[in-house]
C-alpha cells in the first residue's frame, strides 16, 4: 500500500477538479472552472480569500468524510442563492416551490452534491491504491464562520468559478496516526 | 401491469430525482430511507427492481443487499446499485453479492432509465392520457432512406398534415435523431446497405424511448422476401414503393391511434357539419361510421341540434354511401336534430335514379343549407330540408 505522503497535491487537484466538474456538469448542466488552489503542506493554514473562505452573505457548507487507508473530510461551500439555484435545477422546483419546501430540501440537495463530489474524489484515491469508504453527509449553515482543522492534517483549498458564483472545496486529509 | 421500482437512499434528493426520471413511464416509485425500511418495503410490495444506495444510516446498502440475497422470497428481485461508492474493489465486492447493474453517481436520468429499461419492460405514459391525439396534432416522423427523392416524396405528400417529416440517410443518423427527438413514427427503407434496416429495427426495439414507437418498413412492391422478413421481425406496417401517400397517411394515423373524426365532422358556428371526401372507399366509410353516433350525440350534448350533411365533394354515389347517409339521417331523427343535405349536380342527379334516394332534397351550397337550417325553430321535429 502506498504511503499517504504519496498522495500528491497534483493528484488531489486533478481528482477534485474532475469530481466537482463532473458532478456539476452531469447533475446541474453547469460548467465549473478551477479558479485557484492553495495548501498542501502539514498544518499550513489555507490561503484565505478576502474575508476568509466565506466571503459575504449566507452560505451552505456540505461535509462528507472518507475513512479507510486514508482518512479525510471535504467541505463544499456554496453561497445560499447558488445553493437554491442548484437545488431548484436538480429537483425541477421553482423558487416558490423551494420556499414552500423549506431549508431541509436545500440542505439535502447540497448534502447529495457534496456526497457525489467527495465520492468521485475518493473513488480516484481508491483506484490509486488508497481504499476508503464514504461517511454520511452533514450540513453547516451560516453567514460568518470559519473551520479550524486539527493539527496533523494536510489542507488543500480549491476555488471554482461558475458564472458569478463561487464553489470552494476545502480538503482535509489526516496524516500520521 | 404497472411495474414497481423501489429506491432505497437516505437522500431525499436522490429519491426525488428517481421519481422525476420515471415520471413519464408507467411505473410506481416506492421509497425507503435506509436498509431496514428497504427490506420491509421489499417484502411487502415485491418490487420489480430495487435501486440501492450504499452509504446510509441504520442499515447500509451492503447489509441490505446481503440480507435480501439470503431471503429465498426476496433474492429474485433484481438490484441495481445507485451510489457514489465507485472504487474498483468496492464494486467487485458488491458485485459478488449479486447485483444486476451498478450505476455510479453522478448519473444522468437518461442512463438510469436505459439501465432500468434493460431489466423491466418500461412503457412510456401517453403525454395526455385523458385526451387522445387527433389528426390536427403535430407529430414527428423520421424517414430513413439513402435516396433523397423518397424522403422528398413523403415530405411533399404529407405536407397538408401537421406532421413534421424528417429525413436521414443512415442508421447512425437515425440513432442520433431518435436520441435527440424520440419520433412518433419511424419509416425505414429496407434497401439500406448491408441489411442495416434490420439492425436498426433491433436497436430501436431495445431502446426504452423507442421500443413502442411504430416502425414501418419501406420496400419495393416485388421484394416479397424482404417484406416477409420485416413482418417476421415485427415491423408495425409495410409500405410499398411506389408509395401510395393516401394509404401511408391512413397507416400513420392508425399506428398513432389518432382521432380522425375531424376528417368527417366539424363544429361550424351553430351547426355540426358532416363531410364526406371525394372518394369514399369502404375503409373511409367504415371510419366515418365509427364516429357518426358519438359525434352527433356530442353535438346534442353541447346544445346543437342542426346538422349539415355535405357530400358535394363526392364523385360517385354507391350503396355504401347511401347506407351511411341513411344511418346519419336516422341518428338525427333519434336525437331530435334538424339536418340538411348539400350535394353537387351529379350526385343530385344520381340520387334521382334510386328508389330510396329519389325523395332526398339538396342545397347547392353549405351557406345556403346553414341559412335555411337557421330558420328551423328550436325543438321543432326534425325534417328533410327542401331543395
Amino acid at each position: 500500500m502506498p504511503a499517504i505522503e504519496q498522495i500528491s497535491p497534483v493528484l488531489i487537484q486533478s481528482n477534485i477538479s474532475r469530481a466537482a466538474s463532473d458532478v456539476f456538469k452531469t447533475m446541474l448542466g453547469l460548467e465549473l472552472m478551477l479558479g485557484g488552489g492553495s495548501g498542501g503542506t502539514p498544518s499550513e493554514a489555507p490561503r484565505q480569500a478576502p474575508g476568509g473562505i466565506i466571503e459575504t452573505g449566507p452560505h451552505i457548507v456540505g461535509a462528507v468524510g472518507f475513512v479507510g487507508t486514508v482518512n479525510g473530510l471535504i467541505y463544499l461551500y456554496l453561497d445560499l442563492p447558488f445553493a437554491r439555484h442548484c437545488t431548484g435545477h436538480m429537483l425541477g422546483m421553482s423558487e416558490r416551490e423551494l420556499d414552500q419546501a423549506g431549508d431541509e430540501v436545500i440542505n439535502d440537495a447540497i448534502g447529495e452534491i457534496t456526497n457525489m463530489t467527495v465520492g468521485s474524489f475518493k473513488n480516484g484515491l481508491c483506484d490509486s491504491g488508497f481504499p476508503c469508504t464514504l461517511t454520511i453527509p452533514s450540513i453547516l449553515r451560516g453567514s460568518s464562520f470559519s473551520i479550524e482543522p486539527i493539527s496533523s492534517v494536510m489542507r488543500h483549498t480549491f476555488r471554482f468559478e461558475c458564472g458569478v458564483h463561487r464553489v470552494v472545496a476545502d480538503i482535509l486529509i489526516k496524516i500520521g496516526d | 401491469m404497472r411495474y414497481k421500482i423501489l429506491t432505497v437512499d437516505d437522500s431525499k434528493t436522490v429519491r426525488i430525482i428517481v421519481r422525476k426520471a420515471f415520471k413519464g413511464y408507467d411505473c410506481e416509485i416506492l421509497e425507503a430511507g435506509n436498509g431496514v425500511e428497504g427490506l420491509a418495503l421489499a417484502a411487502k410490495e415485491m418490487p420489480d427492481i430495487i435501486l440501492l444506495d450504499v452509504t446510509m444510516p441504520v442499515m447500509d446498502g451492503v447489509e441490505m443487499l446481503t440480507k435480501l440475497k439470503s431471503d429465498p422470497a426476496l433474492k429474485v428481485i433484481p438490484v441495481m446499485m445507485l451510489t457514489a461508492e465507485g472504487g474498483r474493489d468496492h464494486v467487485l465486492k458488491i458485485a459478488k453479492i449479486g447485483v444486476r447493474d451498478y450505476l455510479v453517481k453522478p448519473f444522468k436520468e437518461d442512463v438510469l432509465i436505459e439501465k432500468v429499461g434493460r431489466v423491466i419492460d418500461l412503457k412510456p405514459l401517453s403525454e395526455a392520457p385523458s385526451k387522445s391525439k387527433s389528426i390536427l396534432d403535430a407529430a414527428d416522423i423520421v424517414v430513413i432512406d439513402d435516396k433523397p427523392a423518397i424522403i422528398q416524396q413523403i415530405q411533399e405528400g404529407l405536407k397538408h398534415t401537421p406532421w413534421r417529416v424528417h429525413g436521414v440517410a443512415t442508421q447512425g443518423e437515425a440513432i442520433d435523431f431518435c436520441a435527440r427527438t424520440p419520433p412518433d413514427i419511424i419509416i425505414v427503407s429496407l434497401s439500406l446497405p448491408e441489411e442495416s434496416a434490420f439492425t436498426l429495427f433491433r436497436l430501436i426495439r431495445t431502446n426504452v424511448k423507442t421500443k413502442y414507437t411504430p416502425v414501418f418498413a419501406l420496400v419495393v412492391k416485388t421484394e416479397a422476401q424482404q417484406q416477409q422478413q420485416a413482418q417476421t421481425l415485427g415491423f408495425s406496417a409495410i409500405v410499398t414503393k411506389p408509395i401510395d401517400l393516401g394509404d401511408l397517411e391512413t397507416k400513420i394515423a392508425k399506428a398513432m391511434n389518432l382521432d380522425t373524426s375531424q376528417r368527417y365532422f366539424a363544429l361550424e358556428g351553430s351547426n355540426l357539419v358532416m363531410r364526406l371526401p371525394e372518394n369514399c372507399s369502404n375503409p373511409v366509410l367504415a371510419e366515418a361510421a365509427i364516429y357518426l353516433k358519438p359525434k352527433f350525440s356530442e353535438a346534442v350534448d353541447s346544445g346543437l341540434n342542426k346538422v349539415v350533411i355535405d357530400i358535394h365533394q363526392l364523385k360517385a354515389l354507391h350503396m355504401g354511401v347511401i347506407k351511411l347517409l341513411f344511418s346519419a339521417m336516422q341518428t338525427c331523427r333519434e336525437l331530435g336534430m334538424h339536418f340538411a343535405l348539400v350535394g353537387n349536380p351529379q350526385i343530385i342527379s344520381e340520387c334521382k335514379g334510386f328508389e330510396d334516394t329519389r325523395g332526398w332534397t339538396f342545397y347547392e351550397s353549405l351557406e345556403e343549407a346553414k341559412a335555411n337550417l337557421g330558420k328551423a325553430p328550436a325543438g321543432a321535429a326534425p325534417q328533410l330540408a327542401p331543395a
